[in-house]
């Protein structure tokens, strides 16, 4: 019984164990999930081969510590921590010994890393055959590419969100952030959770060769069927959409931004309420979504116009209250201050043994009888290394210091 | 009403979900997440007014021609489906829909929170038909909440998820990606969603609801400035061609080619460990510069902030560098020294990648109605016992109809042309 005297709900994956050798974004996010709902999730590290995000800013205090990042930390909620030093003999018998005992391995390295180490689903499938395993490096297991590095940053390139972002008179800026990081992990995790229903419902494991450049290219709408049935290539197009106007992010006058999509008639008819119905916004070419589609330049112009006489709540308010699709462009700092998203409580709090109360992001559903999200802050470099050795693997005191001596544990 | 044709969709008997049926009554937040639950083997039924779900009407179309069986917006979200009509403001079409519910494991629906009671769709409802379903509501801010009944659209999603505001530039302000991101990141985190609760059920034994929203959806894809404000009060914001990271915006990460552009982080490589490899290839082709001097070996292989004037001299060597050269050879070239470089492909070059080729990726879709094939995205996983499958082009309106009523719900002909007159189907 909680303390609030009512039977603790259940996890969708409790009594799951995870051994996750991932790193950096994609493959930890995928991990994340398991563990903010219920699994037991037993990140792998190595003080020799460092994680690159527990050398990523933010930290806190503005003191680089590999316990201080927040980058790394709001990946790895809900997880322990372990270091076990692969490179090693004894690293790679104790990593079966942990594989015996988990349901999953995750993992992201270069392909042929693991094999190398004998570490692969076909070694690993031996001391657990009932293993579900997934490989989510950029391109796949196979391929010119296979052997490509890079961060989600490029991959965005390679997978059409570059051309795709951006003016049309200007440079394929892409998006501002890694993208393909905060995508692909849920394409991943789709299949990896497929795979786990599937092996309880027949007890059969499998190995799930995941590219994250292919998954990508699902999430762009459109584009691959202009192409190979029209004939035609998508752009990018600034703010527009082809099938709105107007569409589009207009400044306001404390330099906030406030967008304003209006795809029906009933939009465009919300819209006009919402500025005063001015006289350019009722001629003939503004009165068609068809007709308006092309005097898209000049209504910008009126809204522009409109908007600077605006704060951009000010601006907002006017469109919501009138139903038009509408928003402010909200920043880090607006974010954290939304209240819907602190009605949500989307941002769980969590106190972590070095970096003290910090914000993690929560999963985008509530499952209303299994709950799950974040409730653990991420774990120090090798914080739990001897609880799951001695407790979970059933280690002796002896071995485990012997260990520790001979450098495997670090 | 147009006849049912054999293979489609085609069926899938060897997929991890396999033996599921989930019913589609979803808009834009949720019908590529039921495809996806296809593609892994569910039986997905999209459920559609008489005239055609809504969504039919988004353009671009095949070849420019507007009409419900020809929007490519319908044919890359609902491929492998099966439709059938149902008139849910009708009690007789709630209570057929309600029969189907009752031989489905999830119903995955994007109505506006309060709403989906008018069509029989709330969870209440729906786990009096069948307590083992598992509901999925997709909406644009999630079910409660202060802004739970506001319209949103795909930019509206990315501006208010937070996402928006880290893409653009101070001069051009925020930029939204024109393929809809906020949409796309809602069904793949629905379909995570979906997939949890149908494996909760398993081990659980009960359906439940699951709140999904579009706006968390793009919060969740903010890199680190969501943590860079909790931590250090700052703001992350549209770093133009840049990377920004931590507040500090870094030195361009796109280059122009002689036939596009690459992208290539850390000034290509320069700054960092592995600077020296670079260096050797500007060396080599003799376009080092002064940067061939040994000192700046030292000076860029640890990772620390340049002043304006080395950036310039860095940016500078590498936009020449790359301006003559190919980038398909400028990224095979880097990758082979150590240098994660990429190309910045077009659909059209996506479709054309020699990588995709070799992997085997694409698949070709019949569109016997029309007598031609179309290509369509590939496998976005390689699963060794049940494999993805694409299960064909998108159905017509209510081109199911008999297999599912009759087949799956046992209406005899009879019934069928009685919900046919009465316009129920």
């Amino acid at each position: 019984m909680s303390s609030n005297g009512r039977k603790p709900r259940p996890k969708p994956f409790e009594g799951l164990r995870v051994t996750d050798l991932s790193w950096v974004g994609v493959g930890p996010t995928v991990a994340k999930y398991l563990g903010d709902h219920g699994a037991e999730v037993i990140r792998v590290e190595s003080a020799t081969r460092m994680e690159g995000l527990r050398r990523a800013g933010p930290f806190t205090n503005n003191e680089p510590h590999y316990d201080n990042s927040g980058y790394f930390a709001n990946f790895n909620s809900s997880k322990l921590g372990v270091t076990i030093n692969l490179k090693t003999e004894k690293g790679q018998a104790l990593l079966k010994r942990l594989v015996a005992a988990s349901d999953v391995v995750t993992e992201s390295f270069t392909p042929g890393t693991l094999k190398k180490l004998g570490l692969d689903y076909e070694e690993l499938r031996k001391v657990r055959p009932d293993l579900v395993m997934i490989s989510m490096p950029l391109f796949g297991q196979t391929g010119p590419w296979a052997h490509y590095m890079g961060f989600g940053h490029v991959l965005q390139a390679a997978a059409g969100f570059n051309h795709l972002t951006g003016w049309p008179d200007g440079e394929p800026i892409g998006t501002g952030v890694a993208y393909t990081d905060f995508l692909v992990p849920h394409i991943g995790a789709i299949a990896l959770v497929a795979a786990l229903d599937y092996r309880r419902r027949t007890g059969e494991g499998q190995y799930i060769d995941f590219s994250q450049f292919e998954g990508a290219i699902h999430a762009l709408g459109t584009s691959v069927l202009e192409w190979t049935a029209n004939g035609r290539e998508a752009g990018r197009l600034g703010n527009r959409d082809p099938e709105a106007a107007p569409h589009g992010a207009y400044r306001c006058k404390d330099g906030r931004y406030v967008v304003i999509a209006c795809f029906t008639e009933q939009d465009w008819e919300g819209f006009r309420a919402a500025i005063g119905r001015p006289d350019w916004s009722d001629l003939e070419r503004m009165r068609r979504k068809w007709s308006r589609l092309k005097e898209q330049k000049e209504i910008d112009r009126h809204i522009d116009a409109w908007a600077r006489e605006l704060t951009a709540t000010q601006a907002y308010k006017a469109m919501r209250d009138h139903g038009v699709p509408s928003g402010i462009v909200k920043s880090p700092e607006d974010m954290h201050r939304d209240p819907q998203l602190k009605h949500r409580g989307h941002y769980a709090r969590l106190e972590h043994p070095t970096m003290g109360l910090r914000t993690y992001d929560s999963p985008a559903f509530r499952l209303s009888k299994t709950p799950g999200g974040p409730w653990k802050a991420a774990p120090l470099l090798g914080e739990d290394t001897e609880a799951v050795l001695k407790g979970t693997l059933g280690m002796s005191d002896e071995e485990f210091t012997e260990l520790l001596v001979e450098g495997v544990l670090e | 009403m147009p006849e049912s044709v054999d293979g489609v969709p085609s069926p899938h008997p060897d997929g991890p979900l396999s033996g599921y049926r989930i019913l589609d009554l979803a808009d834009e937040k949720g019908q590529l997440c039921a495809r996806v639950l296809g593609e892994l083997g569910a039986d997905v039924i999209k459920i559609e007014p008489r005239a055609g779900d809504r969504t039919r009407a988004n353009g671009p179309f095949f070849r420019d021609e507007e009409g419900r069986e020809s929007s490519l917006y319908w044919w890359a979200m609902n491929a492998g489906k099966r439709s059938v009509t149902c008139e849910l403001r009708l009690d007789a079409g709630r209570e057929l829909f309600h029969r189907l519910v009752a031989s489905a494991d999830a119903v995955i629906e994007t109505s506006a929170p309060g709403t989906a009671k008018d069509i029989g769709a709330d969870p209440r409802t729906l786990a009096g038909v069948n307590a083992g379903a598992v509901v999925v509501s997709i909406t644009n801010f999630g079910q409660t909440g202060p802004a739970r009944n506001l319209p949103a659209t795909d930019i509206v999603g990315s501006a208010m998820g937070g996402h928006m505001y880290l893409n653009g530039s101070d001069e051009r302000g925020p930029v939204r990606t024109t393929a809809p991101q906020a949409y796309a990141q809602v069904n793949f985190q629905a379909a995570v969603g979906a997939v949890t609760a149908l494996y909760a059920r398993g081990v659980h034994g009960m359906g439940q609801h699951v709140d999904v929203s579009m706006q968390e959806s793009m919060a969740n894809a903010m890199d680190n400035a969501q943590q860079t404000w909790d931590i250090l009060q700052v703001n992350n914001r549209g770093p133009g061609p840049g990377r920004m990271s931590v507040g500090r915006v870094g030195p361009r990460y796109i280059y122009e080619a002689s036939d596009g552009w690459v992208a290539a982080l850390g000034m290509g490589g320069l700054i960092g460990p592995n600077s020296g490899a670079v260096i050797d290839w500007l060396d080599e082709t003799g376009e080092a510069g002064p940067l061939a001097a040994p000192h700046w070996r030292e000076r860029l292989a640890v990772v620390q902030p340049l002043e304006p004037d080395e950036q310039d001299l860095l940016v500078g060597i590498m936009e020449k560098f790359c301006r003559t050269r190919r980038k398909d050879d400028l990224v095979r070239e880097a990758q082979a020294r150590a240098a994660g470089w990429a190309p910045v492909y077009s659909p059209r070059e996506i479709v054309e990648s020699y990588q995709l080729e070799a992997r085997d990726y694409w698949v070709q879709v019949r569109h016997e109605d029309l007598g031609e094939t179309f290509v369509y995205p590939g496998a976005p996983w390689k699963l060794s016992a049940t494999p993805w499958k694409q299960r064909g082009r998108a159905p017509h309106v209510g081109e199911h109809n008999e297999a599912v009523y009759g087949d799956a719900l046992g209406l005899d002909p009879d019934d069928i042309a009685r919900l046919r007159r009465t316009m129920v189907i």
